[in-house]
């Protein structure tokens, strides 16, 4: 039988092709428009490591005097000292952590093969691939005794690995990185995640990093923050040791618990740590306060989703309201002309249901193909964010869900619409109709 | 004359159409205003005046990766070279470019005593003399840095003592008007302010206080050093091919990176905003478009349901003024009813806007207008079919279906 | 097999309140030709819509082959439509989209017949009504009396018992108003009991049994003629269409 009603709908879709193509561009056009925004905002509030997200958690702490303020909600700074950094790094709990800070280099090979360009290096803990699921296409992460020997070893992307040395395993070579050589002891399997949720302090869609080396190379090579630093308090700082040794926040740092014990053992860590710190003079304060965030609670803590696609999406799904009022005026005025018909079906044994049934087939048939033209409207649009805003080259893409979603928000539009007009031609008394034609 | 009473009836009769083509209005006047509202906001935002001849300046990074050289002295080169490049009208090694979304900011205070003392945010930047100049923006007030005064140090101890500022941070510190010449303190170092600038904006345009801006006569050369040039509008793309290759030739262990024009630097920190506004206007003309055509294919269907009754209209007597006007009155009715549904749920959806995010609040105007603008457009969709259905034969109605 | 009692029909609107039918009483049996006259708005649409289940009745009860018709809800009676009852109206009521063979396959369709069994019915049907070869055809490339044959052949699709017409021949001239009567009469010797309202007397003597509806009630009803006379005029009309033809 629904083979049957598609023929019905079809037909019927022939049979007025000016109301039918309106109805199909309204739903396309509505379709796309808001496809485009939600593919955007989509992307944005993906979960960007769905299998562990709630396990790594980024630590905040309060290490400000009583009475200072911050812009977050919470009045937490979203990077911490170095101190605390490596404080927390050097502590027993939990098994996983990394602190972590963006800074670059000159990479170059020391010839003149390769001109010299700049990299953005992550300087973290060796921790830091295992924690946040990225794979070695070479090599493996430092050793401790490297991290602790300050050896200079780096981990390489696979891009970078391209780029130098044509995709061959360099494990065991060398690069330079400003005037000094480092041995590669890993090259890392392309690593594809649109937000980069683990440092957001420097645009949460930036690249990742192509060059990682160990923490501790941070005094040793003196190496400037690629981000923020921020003070709440004058701080004469004349020297790299000063800037060591300040209140100044500009490290981040992760922690990976793996269930709600070692969460409340951490955060029973962290108070005491706190306390501690507070006891010792460092800043005055009344009682201690830290953020544990995970993955999630930690892109919507920063804004992630930009304040304009909210409002884009808001007002795409306006839009499709105005779309489905529009099928539904139209709707009604083609399904009651063809009450008549209706009547003759009804007569012949139809039941209201059956009805029903054709008419919503007919809606949802018109609902795919304004889906379908609706996904080639939201690439259109789609294209047109990624010129517009190269920032947003790699949200502004429908991935499978997104493509899927499309036909299935038209139809079931389409249902929403159809359903008032099916209903009410179905209600009707076929025997007014059967009289005359 | 309208016939309003007998059109109304008829309207009750086909309420869900009808009702249907007052949401549309209503919802389309609700979305345009609001979203025209936001593109004029986005638009005076993007054209305010910065105070820079945005086209003639460009900047870029000089990334040192040796040692082997004295960066002070080959800075000093550096600008003296890229000065006397043809075309370039002023080059300066600067700690920040305006305008570039990156920079630094402080508060600085009127006491030298941090507590109780009034404290104002500012953005700042260092360079020397030639910095004003290469950025195309003059001392109003006061004088520019004399060269003895500039410090071009490695030593982080050697404190400048004056400062240039621009006026809206001299009006906010010194409301009543008696800055020029006196000292603010930047924690306990004091800094007497020598000239003001009228405009120039600071590095953050979306800063609260992004209007704030303070030069230093100072210069920490850097490993990791920008540099700021002015040139003849129509020379400066050609000379910002080429730089690159000027800097490398004169000494090839650094990179240089980031060459972009002031105007590039401020659409970049822009863009996001520039695609809000062209999503916001896409978004417009489809909606008024998708609700033109309902209105249209409505009409058209009125109309053809009711070929018989204007038939028989127009066989006794009828003109054809008369039957575009029923249409015309006709969708007025449904129009006005959803402008005025519209108009309000504007005002309430621009109120949840400026509840929910840093909106200002709507400008009733921008409601009057578009209500206008929806009506027009809507007695434009209904005139094309209304003016066939007038031209529909009177023997239609004598003719059995 | 059908059985009404005391059934009554009020159309409510706003201000008036229209009784169709009041204290109809009815019994018509297997294999009867009934045909229902009466003046205009006396009722005899609204009679044939509640035996066909098209309308609700307002009071009485009515049963159709001992089912209480009143107790059954709306899926149940399109259900009993589609297997018991075939329709057969004045103005034919095909649908325009769809072709003969589609049209007569409607009923089946909604039956949930196979389709390989409602090919060989839609075939013998079209057979039966003389347009076999023209299945392929939309109904406006049709005369009218064409079209009304493709509604019986819809209405006798169905193998339905009884069959409701509804000035079955109001918009065909003479000749082709006597070829659907025949083919009706010779469907009710095949054994479908057949109730037809007609305004014309001609046509309404021909059925053996004549029942008048006035004013919403059942005034009388007349045998006007032996059933072997109309067979025999039958027989001689059939005669005069094949040499005519």
């Amino acid at each position: 039988m629904f083979v049957h009603y598609l023929d019905l709908a079809w037909r019927s879709l022939k049979r007025t092709p000016l109301v039918s193509g309106l109805m199909v561009l309204a739903i396309a056009v509505g379709i796309g428009i808001t496809m485009t925004s939600l593919s955007v905002y989509h992307m944005m509030s993906m979960d960007p490591i769905p299998e562990k997200s709630d396990t790594l958690f980024a630590v905040q702490l309060n290490t400000m005097d009583e009475g200072n303020q911050w812009w977050t909600d919470d009045d937490l700074p979203q990077q911490i000292t170095y101190k605390d950094a490596m404080a927390l790094y050097k502590a027993d709990i939990p098994a996983k952590k990394v602190p972590m800070m963006r800074t670059g280099f000159t990479v170059h090979m020391n010839n003149d093969q390769v001109k010299p360009f700049l990299e953005g290096t992550r300087v973290t803990g060796r921790d830091f691939f295992s924690m946040f699921n990225v794979s070695f296409k070479y090599g493996d992460t430092w050793t401790q005794n490297q991290e602790d020997t300050i050896a200079p070893v780096v981990v390489i992307s696979e891009q970078l690995n391209e780029k130098l040395f044509g995709g061959e395993n360099s494990v065991g070579k060398e690069i330079y990185l400003d005037d000094n050589s480092y041995q590669i002891v890993g090259v890392l399997n392309n690593w594809d995640i649109h937000t980069k949720y683990y440092d957001l302090t420097n645009g949460a869609f930036n690249n990742v990093e192509a060059v990682y080396m160990p923490i501790t190379q941070i005094p040793a090579l003196e190496l400037p923050a690629w981000g923020n630093t921020n003070g709440w308090k004058y701080e004469m700082i004349d020297s790299y040791q000063d800037r060591l040794n300040s209140e100044t926040f500009w490290l981040q740092f992760w922690s990976q618990l793996d269930s709600p014990d070692e969460k409340i053992a951490y955060e029973n860590f962290l108070t005491a740590y706190l306390t501690e710190q507070g006891g010792l003079g460092r800043y005055t304060r009344e009682g201690v306060s830290f953020g544990l965030r995970d993955v999630n609670g930690w892109l919507e803590y920063n804004n992630v989703v930009s304040e304009d696609n909210r409002i884009l999406v808001g007002l795409s799904f306006l839009f499709l309201i105005v779309c489905l009022a529009n099928i539904l005026g139209l709707l009604l005025g083609k399904f009651l002309r063809r009450a008549p018909e209706v009547g003759v079906r009804r007569a012949l044994g139809a039941s209201k249901r059956d009805v029903f049934k054709q008419h919503l087939v007919e809606v949802s048939l018109l609902g795919l193909f304004g889906g379908v033209i609706g996904i080639g409207i939201a690439q259109l649009g789609l294209w047109g964010v990624r010129e517009s805003y190269s920032y947003y080259s790699a949200l502004a893409t429908m991935d499978l869900s997104m493509l899927f979603a499309a036909p299935v928000i038209a139809i079931s539009a389409c249902i929403l619409a159809g359903m008032y007009p099916a209903w009410l031609v179905c209600k009707t008394q076929p025997a007014i109709y059967l009289k005359t034609q | 004359m309208f016939e309003i009473k007998p059109i109304f009836n008829a309207l009750l009769r086909s309420k869900a159409g009808a009702l249907m083509l007052l949401i549309q209005v209503a919802i389309t006047v609700a979305i345009v205003s609001n979203a025209a509202f936001i593109i004029q906001d986005r638009i005076e935002y993007l054209q305010q005046d910065t105070g820079y001849p945005e086209d003639e300046v460009f900047s870029f990074t000089v990334f040192t990766y040796s040692d082997d050289i004295d960066l002070i002295q080959k800075f000093e080169e550096n600008e003296t070279m890229l000065r006397n490049l043809p075309g370039v009208i002023n080059a300066v090694a600067a700690s920040e470019v305006p305008l570039s979304g990156s920079g630094s900011a402080s508060s600085f205070q009127l006491d030298a005593d941090p507590t109780d003392s009034k404290s104002v945010r500012a953005a700042y930047s260092g360079g020397d003399e030639n910095f004003l100049d290469t950025l195309g923006v003059s001392v109003s007030e006061g004088r520019n840095f004399n060269p003895d005064e500039v410090i071009v140090s490695q030593d982080l101890s050697k404190i400048p003592t004056v400062i240039i500022v621009s006026r809206a941070f001299l009006e906010e510190m010194f409301p009543e008007g008696n800055g020029l010449g006196n000292t603010v303190y930047m924690g306990p170092a004091p800094l007497k302010i020598v000239g003001v600038v009228d405009k120039m904006m600071g590095p953050w345009l979306k800063d609260r206080a992004a209007d704030n801006y303070i030069i230093f006569p100072f210069l920490q050369p850097n490993n990791f050093q920008k540099f700021i040039v002015r040139a003849n509008a129509g020379e400066r793309e050609a000379i910002m091919r080429q730089i690159e290759d000027i800097m490398l030739e004169d000494y090839n262990k650094r990179v240089i990176t980031n060459v972009r024009g002031m105007d590039e630097a401020k659409a970049n920190y822009n863009a996001s905003d520039i695609l809000m506004m062209r999503m916001l206007v896409v978004l417009i003309v489809v909606l008024v478009l998708v609700t033109a055509l309902g209105i249209f294919g409505l009409t058209v269907f009125n109309i053809s349901k009711r070929t018989k009754q204007i038939g028989t209209r127009r066989a006794l007597g009828a003109r054809k003024s008369a039957i575009i006007r029923y249409f015309l009155v006709e969708n007025s009715i449904i129009c006005t009813a959803g402008l005025v549904i519209g108009s309000i749920a504007a005002l309430y959806l621009g109120k949840a806007l400026l509840q929910e995010y840093s909106l200002p609040e709507l400008n009733n105007w921008y409601i009057v207008a578009t209500a206008l603008f929806v009506l027009v457009i809507s007695l434009l969709s209904v005139v094309m079919p209304a003016n066939k259905a007038a031209n529909i034969s009177p023997s239609v109605a004598t003719r059995s279906i | 097999m059908l059985t009404m009692t005391n059934i009554s029909k009020v159309y409510q609107t706003e201000k008036v309140q229209t009784h169709a039918l009041r204290d109809f009483n009815l019994q018509v049996n297997e294999g009867e030709f009934i045909a229902v006259t009466g003046p205009s708005g006396s009722g005899k649409t609204t009679f044939l819509n509640i035996a066909g289940m098209l309308e609700n009745f307002t009071g009485g009860q009515y049963m159709l082959d001992d089912v209480d018709i009143g107790k059954l809800n709306d899926n149940a009676r399109a259900d009993l439509r589609n297997q018991k009852i075939g329709f057969i109206f004045q103005g034919f009521n095909l649908i325009p989209d769809l072709n003969l063979y589609e049209n007569v396959e409607v009923p089946l369709r909604y039956r949930g017949i196979k389709a390989a069994e409602r090919k060989r019915r839609i075939e013998d049907c079209l057979e039966k009504v003389g347009l076999g070869s023209r299945a392929k055809h939309l109904p406006q490339q049709l005369s009218g009396g064409q079209q009304q044959r493709v509604a019986i052949a819809r209405a006798l699709a169905g193998q339905p018992r009884f069959l409701l017409a509804d000035e079955p021949t109001g918009n065909l001239d003479s000749l082709m108003a006597r070829q659907v009567m025949e083919l009706l009469e010779q469907i009710n010797k095949e054994g479908a009991t057949i109730v037809m309202v007609t305004h014309d007397p001609e046509l309404a003597r021909r059925a053996p049994r004549n029942i008048q509806v006035v004013d919403g009630k059942l005034a009388d009803f007349t045998l006007y003629q032996s059933r072997e006379a109309v067979l025999d005029t039958a027989n001689d009309n059939k005669m005069k269409s094949a040499v005519e033809a």
